[in-house]
């Protein structure tokens, strides 16, 4: 029975861990920007949730549709002002560049909620789900589904729609795409955009769940990037494998070598997968 | 002629210039004269900002306090006092090397402790080779201790008084609680004071059912507890720092586990404990080194207990907790030890501070041979209606010991 709850709790943690990863990976995928805002941007959701069911008592699912369009443009806005500019540079230059930014809307964010740590608690609380002597608290679960309804809807935006399409062809080629028409630095910013977006969407879910910190963005971004190197970059269902996959190791390296260990395993997990198979679980080299 | 004026005009700018030199220098050796510095490192920034920020309040209580009353006294003179904060961003190897920036490049004349045991550890090497007198005002485990340091004092007592109570309380009042389950934060204060636990728990023949860490910036529990409620333990005890127990008490309710005792050790002496975790926090137990229910009568400049928490809630608006006290009593105690020795001599201060023996709002004060307070007793608390309530010692307590964490 312990080994069932145990994955149990593995799949909804793993379900999370897609939702903060997947914006991470399809920024680094298709502009080949390792974004460190991600996790500020994930903390800033959990503030954006915290306040409008402290201040309106708007349920966080409910804030999933204020924070998709607020982030968005906030994304948009920051590739087409700032990183676009350096976009052609080496890598170096635009994780310097995020590296920056993040310093100064982490440290916004501190002058403005401090350091303490705040809990968005729900009243009444959604309680949990028992069958037999397992148990799933209900928040998570409903994380959990839209969580994947948020990664499958950007699953859906990328190989549906035409602004999807762009964006998978101007990771493919660039400079072809430009050639068939495709606007790139638009792209460019649709895409910064709705990893944004799902950065924002994941921190509303996560604010159910965890703690609010801007001091948490560091572990948000650590655990992105895990899972993208797990599941392959710029690869969707990559972010949903990686994610149940790191969850799944962690939970039961847990149960065989101690909780002080799991971090070690995730992180000893990345060593072996950039050496043995960089390109992930599912992704392929350069494309999608 | 022209040569004579310019060399007359040459001698009169010198000589303004050498005005403006003598008298800056004049005005900066009365300053070094009238102000006594105190070297505060801290992890202003970072994961443990908010422990950084009740020690800073700490200190600014007491230099503000000092400063009112014109100074301190030392030999025939009225000296005020600087705190000068450095950031050490919460890493502990910057603590030490910010340490000594402050007692090399900005000449503090004394030092408080980086914030914690291992920090305060490891910073206390530097302060030893310049010879600086320092307090640690949070710094609990007897390892800091043991070095044969002789400049290195501390006003948290050891671990065990803080368990060892707690064990005895528990087997009064719930003899039926046998199995003791114990999850600790792998840190240096945190799996101490766990490791004490476990040694008291076994002394008073507890079976101790579960003894596990967890790593630093866990993100989340729930494998371990669903280990620990495979145990069916009848007392919980976890360690750690304040997010760790409000993210820990959270995944507790989420896999519906209820136990007659639970205990969390640093988070719920802390009111953001209680107002992160709501009404789950009801009957959670917990030990600190000091709360405002305590009425000591003190020498220092606070003068009570009574006194302290009220210049605390006009200030800060806020309840006081051991934290902020310890930082004020530091700062009251390095006032009385150079009031006493007339001078800033470090040496003398060093003597006076090893040799006091005084009552303060913070209760009993008085270092042990290898400079860690022994004069103390911790009172043991629980979050009844949402507020913390001593249970321990009677002399102190404000209500009963109550059984079941939901």
């Amino acid at each position: 029975m312990l080994i069932l709850q145990i994955l149990l709790n593995a799949i909804v943690l793993g379900s999370l861990y897609a939702c903060i990863a997947a914006g991470f990976s399809l920024v680094w995928g298709v502009l080949n920007v390792i974004n460190l805002m991600h996790g500020s941007f994930i903390v800033l959701g959990s503030y954006l949730a915290w306040g409008a069911y402290k201040a309106l008592g708007v349920a966080p699912w409910t804030s999933l549709l204020i924070a998709a369009p607020v982030f968005f443009i906030l994304g948009y806005g920051i590739q087409r002002g700032v990183l676009n500019r350096v976009i052609a540079a080496p890598v170096l230059v635009t994780l310097t560049l995020t590296f920056g930014l993040d310093l100064i809307l982490n440290n916004a964010m501190l002058v403005a909620f401090k350091a303490d740590y705040r809990q968005l608690v729900l009243d009444p609380s959604l309680g949990s789900l028992s069958v037999g002597s397992l148990v799933v608290p209900v928040d998570r679960i409903v994380a959990m589904i839209f969580s994947l309804l948020l990664t499958l809807a950007l699953f859906f935006v990328l190989r549906r729609s035409r602004v999807g399409r762009a964006i998978v062809a101007v990771r493919m080629d660039r400079d072809a795409a430009r050639l068939m028409g495709v606007d790139v630095p638009s792209i460019y910013a649709t895409a910064f955009g709705l990893g944004t977006a799902m950065a924002g969407c994941a921190g509303v879910l996560l604010a159910m769940i965890f703690p609010i910190s801007p001091i948490a963005s560091g572990s948000y971004l650590g655990k992105a990037f895990v899972v993208c190197v797990l599941g392959g970059l710029g690869s969707v269902p990559g972010a949903v494998v990686g994610g149940l996959f790191l969850a799944i190791v962690e939970s039961f390296g847990s149960l065989v070598l101690g909780p002080e260990n799991a971090v070690t395993l995730s992180f000893g997990l990345l060593i072996v997968f950039l050496i043995v198979r960089p390109q992930g679980l599912l992704g392929k080299r350069g494309f999608e | 002629m022209l040569g004579l004026r310019f060399r007359s005009h040459s001698v009169r700018l010198l000589s303004m210039f050498a005005c403006a030199v003598a008298s800056t220098l004049t005005v900066m050796t009365v300053q070094a004269q009238e102000v006594i510095r105190f070297g505060a490192p801290l992890p202003l920034t970072g994961p443990l900002a908010p422990e950084a920020l009740k020690q800073q309040q700490g200190y600014d209580l007491w230099a503000e306090q000092v400063n009112q009353a014109g100074g301190m006294k030392v030999g025939s003179k009225k000296m005020k006092v600087e705190i000068v904060y450095a950031d050490y961003q919460s890493n502990t190897p910057r603590a030490v090397q910010t340490a000594e920036k402050l007692i090399t490049q900005d000449k503090v004349n004394f030092l408080f402790s980086p914030f914690g045991s291992g920090a305060a550890k490891a910073a206390s090497t530097v302060s030893e080779k310049y010879g600086v007198p320092t307090i640690a005002s949070t710094a609990s485990s007897a390892e800091v201790y043991d070095q044969g340091y002789k400049f290195l004092f501390g006003t948290f007592t050891p671990n065990d008084t803080l368990t060892t109570p707690l064990v005895k309380i528990v087997k009064q009042k719930a003899p039926e609680v046998k199995r003791v389950a114990i999850l600790a934060r792998n840190d240096l204060f945190p799996l101490a004071i766990a490791q004490e636990m476990d040694k008291a728990a076994k002394q008073y023949g507890l079976d101790v059912v579960f003894f596990e860490k967890y790593a630093i910036n866990t993100m989340d529990h729930s494998s371990a507890l669903s280990q620990i409620k495979a145990k069916a333990p009848q007392w919980i005890f976890v360690t750690g720092y304040i997010n760790d127990l409000v993210l820990i008490k959270k995944q507790m309710e989420d896999q519906k586990m209820q136990a007659p005792v639970v205990t969390m050790i640093a988070g719920p002496a802390y009111k953001e404990f209680v107002t992160a975790t709501g009404k789950t926090s009801e009957n959670i137990s917990s030990a600190a080194w000091w709360h405002p229910a305590e009425r000591y009568q003190g020498q220092d400049i606070f003068g009570s207990t009574e006194n302290y928490t009220k210049l605390f809630r006009e200030k800060y608006k806020a309840e006081p907790d051991y934290a902020q006290a310890s930082a004020s009593v530091s700062g009251a105690l390095f006032q009385m030890a150079i009031e006493k020795a007339g001078s800033l001599d470090r040496k003398k201060v060093r003597d006076e501070l090893a040799g006091m023996s005084v009552q303060t709002f913070y209760g009993p004060v008085k270092f042990g041979p290898n400079g860690q307070i022994n004069s103390l007793e911790p009172p043991v608390f629980q979050i009844q209606n949402g507020q913390p309530v001593v249970v321990y010692p009677a002399a102190i307590k404000q209500g009963d010991f109550r059984l079941g964490v939901k």
